[in-house]
């Protein structure tokens, strides 16, 4: 089954994926370059959200932004 | 003139500590009423009872007809104002007074017509749709004003409105008030007599959780005022000692003295000297006859009356 | 309609459009998906990346049993029952809390207004956001389960769905009730979590005798994905628990809120 494995199949798979994560990836970019303050620097949180796979965006969503209420 | 709050034996303890020990008092429809007293008097507390947000530990309230049980239903004819609001920062100034409009049961028409007139009233119309998150804190405290407003209330309540703000945005929102109390009848806290003198009709000055004084504010002026003589001595020994010899005697006076039947008070600030006197002529007298005879060396004589800082002063003192 | 009620919908407007403009209802949505979607594809590359990685000798055969689409979608479930509940409970830990400390809710709460409206429209926002996430998560989960395991039938796609929804719910719940308790977002979260995970525990040990707990709920909706709920009679014990515990957090919350709102 897995024999004639190509990425020309395993692509259409994995596309969505990438795309969701890279949407997140730019919807916490834009969203901490817009805070007025983040918990913590925001270079620190540039550095997470893009190199912390997944857990980063999110860790910037829920734990980031500051004085929002 | 028609009561609007009636307030009897309100008392407020938290554990051990009581913060508001009963206290008396009524407001009448169209005046401006300052609550005054030091910080630590019970003065948030017993604002924040009226405005139904702490429940009393013992006492009553009717406002506007409504007592203890349906006290709540009476809130749709309160406006509050914290000391320092705080709003919700995403929303705009507008759609943060359109908000409150709707939850005083405003239609959504009629809540966007007030709060667009209460923004411009308040001078931010032009901030109206900005974020509340950028503004500063004398917009944030007009804001609080249009909110507390929108609904038209019978009686607006405030805690410290210009204690927060910097000498511009106290200016602005004094300014305000003294427009708005021609409208509604205004309750609100201070430590400062200056904004109480400036603002209000009525005074009540509370200290430690007890009313120490209240009423008309130039009625109390009228009747506390008293004459006074001050007198700026030299420091030098011979002064020193007349002083000193002449508030030893005056302390054991006793009521049939002469001086007495004139000179009720003598207090010392430095090198300053305060008779508070009954009758200003032979206390002059008196007082010019002795300064001769002991050859005290006055620097300044002074005829004056005692103000109400004088009285709050006293009033309040520990 | 009431004036009560057109201001608890002015509330909930008022919350939804806090869900829009801080974007949740976009981000959490998403997470949801991307969790929906790496568990089937995960678990059909699976055998393939243990080939790559693995430095197996020739001729090793690895049998892995290509699982059945059913039971890809109640791993799916279980994916968003850790990780898709922990995002959930960390989005509305503060959700009373946060307007109680900066003094939001005290302006709120002198307005004219039932203190019940204030919890009632937190916990429909929390709600919405809840089955929002899960509906679109599991939809892209039988997508791709359909795709590359085989077909699986909607109403057993649909209960499963209604049953973790309710659990879900249920943990939602919670997160108000302790965001109401507690001052801190931090402890309402652990509180939470601490609770949901010791129910599920419980539920999962003594299934017998505990089954009735909501924390079975979760184990009710795996058995609705691949086959059939076992125990109807439990099930439905379940239910009426759940409801009763939910109702009885959310009088819970307005009462607390109703006593202590004051201080700030």
């Amino acid at each position: 089954m897995y024999d004639n494995f190509d990425f020309g199949q395993i692509l259409p798979i994995i596309a969505p994926i990438l795309t969701i994560q890279l949407v997140l990836v730019i919807i916490a970019l834009v969203m901490c370059i817009k805070a007025e303050q983040t918990r913590g620097p925001k270079w620190m949180w540039v550095l997470i959200i893009l190199f912390v796979n997944l857990i980063g965006p999110i860790t910037f969503f829920i734990f980031g932004r500051r004085n929002e209420r | 003139m028609t009561t609007l709050l009636e307030v009897k034996g309100l008392t407020k303890t938290f554990g051990a500590v009581q913060a508001v020990g009963g206290i008396d008092f009524s407001i009448h429809v169209g005046r401006c009423v300052a609550l005054l007293g030091p910080n630590g008097a019970g003065k948030t507390t017993t604002i924040r009872m009226i405005a139904g947000l702490l429940s009393q530990t013992a006492g009553t309230m009717r406002f506007h007809g409504f007592v203890k049980g349906d006290y709540g239903k009476g809130k749709v004819h309160i406006g509050y104002l914290p000391q320092s609001p705080s709003f919700y920062n995403w929303m705009s100034g507008l759609e943060y007074a359109v908000y409150a409009g709707r939850l005083c049961g405003l239609p959504a028409g009629t809540a966007l017509k007030r709060a667009k007139e209460l923004l411009e009233r308040v001078g931010l119309s032009g901030a109206a749709k900005r974020r509340i998150g950028s503004y500063s804190g004398g917009m944030k405290q007009r804001l609080g004003l249009a909110q507390a407003l929108v609904h038209s209330p019978k009686l607006l309540i405030m805690d410290e409105p210009v204690s927060a703000l910097d000498p511009i945005g106290r200016r602005e929102v004094l300014g305000l008030l003294q427009e708005l109390k021609e409208e509604t009848t205004v309750l609100f806290s201070t430590h400062a007599l200056h904004d109480a003198e400036e603002l209000c009709d009525d005074v009540i000055i509370i200290r430690k959780g007890q009313i120490a004084l209240q009423g008309n504010i130039a009625a109390i002026r009228n009747e506390h005022r008293k004459p006074i003589i001050e007198l700026q001595l030299e420091q030098d020994e011979v002064s020193i000692k007349w002083f000193t010899d002449y508030k030893d005697r005056l302390s054991r006076w006793s009521d049939e003295a002469q001086e007495a039947s004139f000179i009720q008070n003598i207090e010392q600030q430095g090198a300053a000297v305060r008779f508070t006197v009954r009758e200003v002529d032979s206390a002059r007298q008196h007082l010019l006859e002795v300064l001769t005879r002991e050859k005290v060396k006055v620097s300044r004589l002074e005829i004056g009356h005692t103000s109400l800082e004088d009285l709050f002063m006293k009033v309040v003192a520990p | 309609m009431t004036s009560s009620f057109t201001r608890l919908l002015v509330m909930v407007q008022k919350e939804l459009l806090e869900l829009v403009r801080s974007l949740k209802l976009l981000w959490v949505p998403l997470v949801f998906v991307l969790l929906g979607v790496m568990q089937p594809a995960s678990m059909y590359y699976m055998p393939l990346i243990l080939e790559k990685a693995g430095n197996i000798t020739e001729g090793a055969v690895i049998e892995i049993p290509q699982p059945l689409g059913s039971e890809v979608l109640a791993q799916t479930l279980q994916q968003f029952g850790t990780l898709g509940l922990l995002v959930l409970v960390l989005v509305g830990m503060s959700s009373v809390s946060g307007e109680r400390n900066s003094g939001a809710a005290s302006l709120i709460l002198v307005k004219p207004i039932a203190v019940f409206s204030f919890t009632a429209s937190k916990w429909t926002a929390l709600l919405l956001l809840a089955w929002g996430s899960l509906s679109a998560g599991y939809l892209a989960s039988w997508y791709y389960t359909g795709l590359l395991f085989g077909d699986v039938q909607a109403s057993k796609v649909l209960g499963s769905l209604l049953v973790f929804g309710l659990w879900l719910s249920f943990a939602m719940t919670l997160t108000l009730f302790f965001s109401t308790l507690l001052r801190s977002s931090a402890a309402a979260a652990f509180s939470t979590l601490g609770t949901a995970a010791a129910l599920s525990l419980l539920a999962g040990l003594l299934p017998k005798k505990l089954g009735w707990l909501p924390g079975s709920l979760s184990s009710f909706a795996y058995q609705t994905a691949v086959s059939d709920i076992a125990n109807v009679s439990l099930f439905g014990w379940a239910l009426a628990c759940t409801f009763t515990l939910m109702a009885a957090a959310l009088t819970g919350a307005s009462w607390l809120l109703r006593r202590s709102s004051a201080i700030d």
